[in-house]
């Protein structure tokens, strides 16, 4: 053992060699396990660029901690009586990083970008509402809409409507050099490894009590923990429940759970057979025990979820068709279906994406095999099962899907008619389409929950998908590292407000 | 069967023919489904249970039986290692010796393509095999052959080439016997030993190659018990749970110690230096 | 012809072939490079978008073309563009094979430091308990594969010692020595392990022939002391075949231990290795696995003409 105890004390000479170092410059080391997959804030969708773009880009509005929406670049904004038209007045102070102002125009050039189907904006449909863009001054924005349009503002809060300089749109470096607005200028990046962020002096949200962030891409997550502990990260982005439950087992680390609108799903492909029958994916959803799911390969950590996850929409899950496992029924459902003796399909998960994929499928395998349906598992690398996804070329998928504050906005891009990723829902009908619609016109908040709730029950009875669970977002952090609040969204822009001892 | 006491008088080669006999035994009763319990059920009511009289070897996240699983994955790896060597056992022998016995340009072309495959680090090279054909355990049994296949070519052109110019297979040739069976009667007889002793290595090899890409999450998918994956799921709860750690790992060690300790004694056993020094 | 002549002339041919092969196992991967770079977002482009991207990096030619193409860069240092990482490749191969080659050299230091007194001590007192117990160490040593090593030393760190190995930022050698020998001390042992029973072995082995050779026997009964034979004239002779040895080894380690990279997060050659395949990058698969190609090529060349250099049997050898 002489050598283990040589070992242990290198490096924990090494380790405080790298604690005690002058903090000169104060610089928040941050870990985080997925790295962001290009810079473009309009066409990536990734959680993982969303993260790392929210600290460098800045929209119109931004969505706090209790998913209400605040000013970003835009100081205030108002909603014509009617909800046609939407105004915004821009922050003088804003700049982006080069010093130049944030003006009318570049918001005008940047939703222009983004509703121009060649760019590919990844929200293009949330604003796709929008008739025309007015800049009576360079401080204000006028949108007018098609119509009544309340669930648009929530639309906006998104770094997929980020403001970029219109100069940049021209030159088409937009994706290529990073010029935004934000808390944060990009120093250098080296994807899958790392990435360094300076405080942008200027910033106009106000100052930051350090200097900048280093960004390190470790893609085990066990790796970010013991990157913690060694000190050698003050704050870490976590997803994994089973390594986020080892954190508090540290005295000098903290954990912070944040529930959050992301939702574990079994997606079914109601394109194909057996699954285009309403009573063999009604059969599915009684077959599952969504808790125990929860519990095995979350280790608990999260709450059983209808469709809507956002807190203002919320309805009691067990409310729901068949949210109860009840295997009897699942039995009786295949039956009447004709699939008295079950049938066989493959169902698809990618590695590490989310971490529980793999256990999910396994569990969802070993639930469904009590009734007769006989799963065979496809663990995928994350482009191929992204490539299969989007192709809709599966039987069954096991996703974790990105939730958003307004139903309409999370939803319309799979359960409306024209939908733009209709074909990865692979279920529509007059009553999902009609209710959305409705969603997105009325601006009595009472009667908007009533739609959806509407929508909500429709959903999980027809149950193209089968809504299981959302988890936490969770992020750790050493002692001295302050004022950090989580958002359901799994943002890191909080990171603006953090203090660090010392 | 004096060979076989001989391998057995023989100390490090008892050792391995014990351990490689009993695993032989556990993995004959896991792909014969003779576990103590199913190795793919899931027992919700003891997950992540400690090593016990009901689970011996504990269970893992969803409660499933790791004796049972490790029973089924020993299975699996011999098989991969058997298959993949015996492919590369089989190919290579026929480029050998058809490289050895027709020279020129045939030598030439294969024993260049063999170095070509040798450029790549084992690991490499079924990396890349992997990723065209997708993981799975077929994939592996593939890859390993590929990379074993270049050194079995070797281990019998060598040898080959030396046999063909002795005495005796001219004297044979001059008597009219047929090429096929001057290859197969002389030439293979005087590669036994050299291939016995690479089988046994190259099976030691092909284990640990076998878990690695599982290990990977580039061989045997899930629920499917497969000791690299059991290893990889270990990862983020071996504090926890310790048992998920410890068993397949002390497996992989003992699987491949026992190969190797095998190839030592055949080694010996062959080499007549030490034959001497043995008898 | 002369063995040493023949030898170098063979490195370009072999080298070619290599290239061809690689070239062609990349296009055989299923998938298409632009959505394996562009994941979700690739759903979102149109065709017109595909197409200059694909010209953008040279996917739109045929095989033989992109080949040519690739072999007229590779003869002026250029090996192309990554796609994910969208900097040269031998930049990024620039940045990770400091760490790759320290981890080798650090690996085999290990081995080293531990194989051949062991191994000589072994030698020493042949087939007495204490030279059975430093084989039985060197065979478990030799079957426990590296990833086990490095799981069953978290292990033992994390529980034992409330303690992890540090595997956040990687700290490079020239910025903090010390903090980077932390980092790496873990993995290098990992990958020492087996290198070290290797060493072990073979030093034994070779030590052991040496000593029952004539000139040695002599060199013994004149009188000479036990200390003085070993170390003047048995242990250099002895040591061809370890150089033999930890020549090849090395030149394993070069092409990255994909595995124990992975387990110990850090970004050298075969992790960038290991994500290019996974994400289909051709450009950066071609130029890594070219590179570790001719690391291993190169390593064994040397080692053989060494080898040749020491053994003038073989220098002169036919085949």
């Amino acid at each position: 053992m002489t050598i283990a105890r040589t070992l242990v004390s290198t490096i924990a000479i090494g380790a405080s060699l790298g604690l005690s170092a002058p903090l000169a410059a104060q610089t928040l080391n941050v870990a985080w396990s997925q790295d962001a997959t290009g810079l473009d804030p309009h066409t990536q969708t990734a959680f993982a660029s969303i993260r790392l773009l929210e600290l460098l880009y800045e929209p119109l509005v931004r969505l706090g901690p209790d998913l209400e929406i605040q000013p970003a670049l835009a100081e205030s904004w108002e909603f014509s009586d009617d909800a046609t038209t939407l105004t915004f007045n821009l922050d003088p102070e804003a700049t982006f990083h080069d010093g130049s102002p944030v003006t009318a125009g570049d918001v005008k050039a940047s939703f222009e970008r983004i509703l121009d189907e060649a760019t590919g904006a990844s929200a293009r449909a949330n604003y796709a509402s929008i008739t025309s863009i007015e800049t009576p001054d360079d401080h204000t924005v006028v949108f007018q809409l098609d119509g009544p349009n309340v669930p648009i503002l929530n639309g906006m809060a998104s770094v997929n409507a980020a403001i970029v300089p219109a100069k940049a749109i021209e030159a088409g470096t937009v994706g290529t050099e990073v010029m935004g607005s934000g808390p944060f200028t990009l120093e250098q990046r080296t994807p899958n490894a790392n990435a360094s962020l300076a405080v942008f002096e200027d910033w106009h949200g106000g100052d930051i009590a350090y200097d900048g962030i280093d960004i390190s891409v470790l893609p085990d997550e066990t790796a970010i923990l013991a990157a913690l502990r060694a000190g050698q990260a003050d704050f870490a982005f976590l997803s994994d429940p089973l390594v986020a439950t080892l954190v508090p087992r540290d005295e000098g680390l903290t954990l912070n759970a944040a529930p959050t609108l992301d939702y574990h799903v079994l997606q079914l492909n109601a394109s194909r057979e057996p699954m285009g029958e309403l009573k063999v994916r009604q059969a599915i959803s009684c077959a599952l025990d969504r808790q125990d799911i929860l519990d095995a390969a979350l280790l608990g950590e999260g709450e059983v979820t209808g469709p809507l996850t956002s807190p203002a929409y919320r309805n009691d899950p067990f409310s729901l068709f068949c949210y109860e496992q009840d295997q009897e029924r699942a039995r009786q459902l295949l039956a009447e279906a004709g699939y008295e003796d079950g049938f066989s399909a493959t169902i698809m998960a990618a590695n590490g994406e989310p971490p529980t994929a793999a256990a999910e499928a396994q569990l969802i395998q070993s639930q469904l095999a009590e009734v007769g349906i006989d799963l065979s598992i496809e663990m995928q690398e994350m482009n191929v099962y992204v490539d299969s996804w989007l192709a809709g070329d599966f039987d069954m998928a096991v996703a974790l899907n990105g939730g958003r504050a307004d139903p309409y906005t999370m939803y319309n891009r799979y359960w409306t008619k024209d939908g733009n990723l209709q074909n990865v829902a692979n279920y529509i009908d007059d009553t999902l389409d009609t209710l959305m619609q409705e969603g997105r016109v009325e601006t009595d908040e009472e009667a908007r929950k009533e739609i959806f709730a509407e929508f909500e029950r429709h959903l999980a009875e027809m149950a193209p998908w089968v809504w299981l669970y959302t988890g936490y977002t969770y992020t750790a952090q050493r002692e001295g590292v302050q004022g950090f609040e989580a958002t359901p969204t799994g943002s890191l822009f909080g990171l603006v407000d953090v203090t660090l001892a010392e | 069967m004096s060979f076989l006491r001989a391998l057995l008088r023989h100390s490090s080669g008892r050792i391995g023919a014990i351990i490689i006999a009993v695993f032989a035994v556990a993995a004959i009763l896991g792909l014969a489904g003779l576990t103590p319990h199913d190795p793919l059920a899931q027992d919700r009511l003891a997950r992540l249970q400690a090593p016990g009289a009901r689970y011996w070897m504990g269970t893992d996240l969803f409660g499933r039986d790791i004796l049972s699983r490790l029973m089924v994955g020993i299975g699996q790896s011999f098989a991969v290692a058997l298959l993949s060597v015996g492919l590369a056992t089989s190919v290579g022998t026929v480029l050998g010796l058809t490289a050895a016995w027709f020279g020129r340009l045939w030598d030439g072309a294969v024993m260049r393509a063999m170095d070509v495959l040798l450029s790549f680090p084992a690991i490499l090279l079924a990396l890349l095999i992997v990723a065209i054909m997708g993981p799975g355990l077929v994939t592996s049994v593939v890859a390993i052959a590929i990379v074993y296949t270049p050194i079995f070519t070797r281990v019998v052109r060598g040898p080959a080439l030396s046999l063909k110019t002795r005495s005796f297979v001219d004297a044979a040739r001059t008597f009219g016997s047929s090429r096929r069976y001057i290859l197969t009667r002389h030439l293979l007889a005087n590669l036994v030993a050299p291939l016995t002793v690479q089988i046994t290595l190259a099976l030691a090899w092909a284990l640990l190659t076998e878990a690695a890409l599982s290990f990977l999450g580039l061989g045997a998918q899930p629920p499917n018990p497969s000791l690299g994956l059991m290893l990889s799921d270990s990862r983020n709860l071996m504090e926890s749970a310790p048992w998920m750690l410890v068993f397949p790992a002390l497996v992989i060690m003992l699987a491949v110690l026992g190969f190797n300790l095998l190839g030592d004694a055949l080694r010996d056993l062959f080499d007549p230096r030490t034959r001497r020094a043995l008898a | 012809m002369n063995y040493v002549l023949r030898r170098l002339l063979m490195f370009p041919l072999v080298m070619l072939g290599v290239s061809v092969f690689v070239f062609v196992a990349i296009r055989l991967v299923p998938g298409d490079a632009i959505t394996a770079m562009l994941g979700t977002e690739s759903g979102l482009l149109t065709p017109a978008q595909r197409e200059s991207l694909a010209a953008y990096f040279g996917l739109d030619q045929n095989w033989a073309v992109q080949y040519w193409r690739w072999l007229g860069g590779l003869v002026q240092g250029d090996l192309g563009l990554s796609v994910t990482y969208g900097q040269p490749v031998s930049q990024i191969i620039a940045e990770r094979f400091p760490l790759t080659l320290e981890l080798a050299l650090l690996s085999m230091v290990i081995a080293l430091l531990i194989g051949l007194p062991a191994g000589v001590f072994a030698a020493t007192r042949a087939e007495r308990p204490s030279d059975l117990i430093v084989r039985v160490f060197a065979m478990i040593g030799q079957s426990t594969p590296n990833f086990v090593v490095a799981l069953l030393a978290i292990y033992v760190l994390s529980v034992g010692f409330g303690t992890l190995p540090t595997m956040g930022r990687f700290v490079p050698l020239t910025e903090d020595p010390l903090g980077n020998l932390a980092q790496l001390i873990l993995p290098a042992l990992a990958l020492g392990t087996a290198f070290a029973a290797a060493v072990t072995r073979i030093a034994r082995a070779a030590m052991l022939d040496i000593l029952s050779e004539d000139y040695v026997r002599t060199a013994r009964s004149k009188g000479f002391s036990q200390g003085y034979v070993i170390w003047r004239h048995a242990l250099p002779n002895a040591l061809i075949p370890v150089v033999t040895l930890s020549g090849v080894e090395f030149g394993y380690l070069l092409g990255g231990a994909v595995i124990v990279e992975q387990i110990f997060a850090l970004p050298g050659v075969g992790r960038v290795v290991l994500d290019a395949i996974l994400q289909r990058d051709y450009a950066l698969v071609q130029g890594v696995v070219l590179f570790i190609a001719f690391n291993f090529l190169l390593v064994n060349l040397l080692v053989d003409l060494a080898y040749a250099a020491l053994d003038p049997r073989i220098r002169y050898g036919a085949s």
